[in-house]
């Protein structure tokens, strides 16, 4: 798909609207607005939105845990009040308030996260399965960090999937660290992208600050599997700007991570890039990019105002939800 | 009325059920042939995508059984032996059981998660198990344990067509039980427990291939102790009305399941009778259940496992006091 200024400003708003959302929520957090615990996802904005802002409705994605998914599932077209009144544990959240922070909206093609790392590899298999049999050229998109391709659930579901050829793309986040493991000493490659030869799929590395370079790889994984001739696998290098949680210790193994790198890869902000890239080839102008970041805040602010503004659950909802009748 | 084995009360079960509805599939490691012979001829009658053959990959059986069903399937997943199960442990205790209420019930997950299970064929620690307890203490996963024919057929049918997730445990020692079953169609409710055999004396609660030892029993005592047998059907839900109201003629209680005696299920069920009944108890609750060991191999699996001399002495014990 070749991007015009619509498509442009689509994924430059929708980076923005991720970046700005988990500002906000880090701030309630400090704040003790925030129900339970969070992992910002401030860095990696290109990765999520690149992928999935022109995804079909109808495709089925597995979010990221950084920002709880937000660069993912806004690019997809859930809503961020909703995400947000989750985080502030309102009955208006996106799971009802009942889970704190997973981010669900079958209607969008997302049914939620898990709580362990690794595990989205086998259910997003079976959503490949049925999309296979739905027969309707829908594709999934599993995202995962450099982390959870430690886990053996991705032999599992990434051999399967090659070996049935499933529709999906499976995306990894290589942020460097697992909490508070470096990649170097938890994966004796220098790219995540080389187990896909084992599988027999293509394997890509991209730029994950450059979102143009992450849509134009995802889109080309995407058709394929659309097209029925199975799954891919891209890597995107990136990076997270803030602690593995808000609150714990931001190191490496047990020293603080190196100031010089995290400044070195702000440097390379994916929102900044882009901005920069979009100004100097006249896509937009300075006007734009203030009327763009009112725009976003005003989302920002509206989202919180309606978390705050919303009812907490009723415990009576649980017998209500423990089984579908 | 024709009389049939459990095990291919089974098969037709799974053959009625995916006839009737084409989102049913059968996912798992050799399923076609069907190893305890559960889904043979299947393969022929439906075809490779609703009889799938996997690698040998318990947790992406799991993962992809759970996930086709969130996106509109209802999908069997074989896990073989129920020990197995564990290897997925994360897609059955954490997935399976949780998603629909974690995520406000937005998401549904209709699958059956199959398996094996039990003691008796010598098989060793890791193929012998049966890890009831574990299924019926999480919240969100309902279980089947049939004990006769009539019933492998009726609550298969039950859970095929129920919207959530449904662990179906089926006995190894059962699998060439005849029995009558019913022609035609017909499906039994959950959390409805059967009384097998009415008496005044005891009440024997039993469990799927123990049912059939505590009728064996029953049949023994005749005459000299009137045994009421009652087996649930399902754990969870869980029929403790049926239970309480033949605790209530007696005044006696053993239960007997297969799974390991330590917080096991005659534990829970011991409990809540205790709750529900005490002034009815004459005696004090009886369990005969499986050793706290691992199940043994070879000869020594005899003496983990209870046995029909285990129920009757308990019997025999509860009757006396």
């Amino acid at each position: 798909m070749k991007l015009g200024k619509k498509e442009l400003l689509v994924l430059y708003t929708n980076m923005l609207r991720a970046r700005r959302a988990d500002e906000r929520i880090v701030k309630a957090l400090q704040e003790g607005k925030v129900a339970s615990f969070y992992h910002s996802g401030q860095g990696s904005e290109a990765v999520g939105v690149g992928a999935c802002s022109f995804l079909r409705n109808d495709d089925y994605i597995y979010p990221h845990h950084r920002g709880h998914g937000l660069a993912y599932i806004l690019s997809k077209g859930a809503s961020m009040k909703a995400h947000m009144a989750e985080h502030f544990g309102r009955a208006t959240g996106m799971a009802g308030g009942v889970s704190g922070f997973h981010g669900v909206d079958p209607e969008h093609g997302i049914f939620g996260g898990g709580g362990t790392i690794g595990s989205q590899f086998p259910v997003s298999a079976g959503w490949g399965l049925a999309a296979k049999k739905n027969g309707r050229a829908q594709v999934v998109l599993c995202c995962f960090g450099d982390g959870s391709s430690n886990r053996g659930t991705l032999h599992e579901a990434m051999n399967l999937a090659a070996v049935w050829k499933l529709p999906i793309v499976w995306l990894c986040e290589n942020n460097l660290y697992a909490q508070w493991m470096p990649i170097k000493d938890a994966y004796p490659q220098e790219d995540i992208a080389d187990l896909a030869h084992g599988y027999n799929m293509p394997g890509v590395v991209v730029d994950g600050q450059d979102v143009i370079a992450v849509h134009e790889t995802v889109s080309a994984a995407v058709e394929r599997a659309r097209k029925g001739e199975g799954p891919s696998l891209v890597e995107c290098k990136t990076y997270r700007y803030r602690a593995h949680s808000e609150g714990s210790a931001d190191i490496a193994h047990t020293d603080p991570r190196p100031p010089e790198e995290i400044e070195a890869w702000k440097k390379r902000d994916p929102i900044k890039l882009f901005q920069e890239r979009l100004l100097s080839e006249g896509i937009i102008t300075h006007t734009d990019v203030d009327r763009i970041e009112k725009a976003v805040m005003a989302e920002v602010d509206e989202a919180e105002k309606f978390a705050l503004e919303s009812p907490l659950p009723d415990p009576s909802i649980f017998a209500k939800i423990l089984y579908r009748v | 009325m024709r009389q049939l084995p459990y095990i291919m009360a089974i098969n037709e079960a799974l053959a009625e059920e995916m006839a009737r509805n084409d989102k049913i599939f059968i996912i798992g490691e050799d399923v076609q042939a069907g190893v305890f012979r559960a889904s043979s001829g299947l393969v022929q009658r439906f075809g490779k995508d609703r009889v799938m053959d996997t690698p040998l990959s318990e947790t992406v059986v799991a993962g992809a059984a759970i996930g086709a069903a969130m996106a509109g399937y209802h999908p069997v997943a074989d896990f073989m032996f129920a020990d197995f199960m564990w290897c997925a442990a994360d897609e059955v205790f954490l997935k399976a059981a949780k998603w629909h209420f974690i995520h406000g019930g937005k998401v549904s997950l209709p699958v059956v998660l199959f398996a094996n299970m039990g003691g008796g064929a010598r098989v060793g620690p890791e193929h012998s198990q049966c890890p009831e307890s574990v299924v019926m203490h999480t919240p969100g996963l309902k279980l089947a344990v049939p004990s006769c024919a009539a019933d492998a057929k009726g609550l298969l049918k039950t859970a095929l067509r129920d919207p959530n997730p449904v662990v179906y445990f089926y006995h190894k020692r059962l699998l060439g039980l005849m029995g009558d079953v019913p022609d035609g169609e017909y499906t039994i409710p959950f959390g409805v427990a059967d009384v097998k055999k009415e008496g005044k004396d005891v009440t024997v609660v039993a469990t799927s291939y123990m049912v059939q030892h505590a009728l064996t029993v029953a049949k023994e005592l005749e005459g000299k102790i009137s045994v009421e047998v009652v087996d649930p059907r399902t754990l969870e839900p869980f029929d403790i009305d049926t239970i309480i109201k033949s605790v209530k003629k007696t005044g006696r209680v053993v239960i007997v399941d297969e799974d390991t005696m330590r917080c096991g299920v005659t534990a829970e069920i011991a409990m809540q009778i205790m709750e529900k009944a005490f002034d009815a108890l004459d005696a004090p609750i009886q369990r005969v259940a499986a050793a706290n060991y691992p199940i043994a191999g070879a000869y020594m699996e005899q003496y983990v496992l209870p046995s029909p001399k285990d129920i009757q002495a308990a019997i025999e014990a509860v009757a006396k006091k």
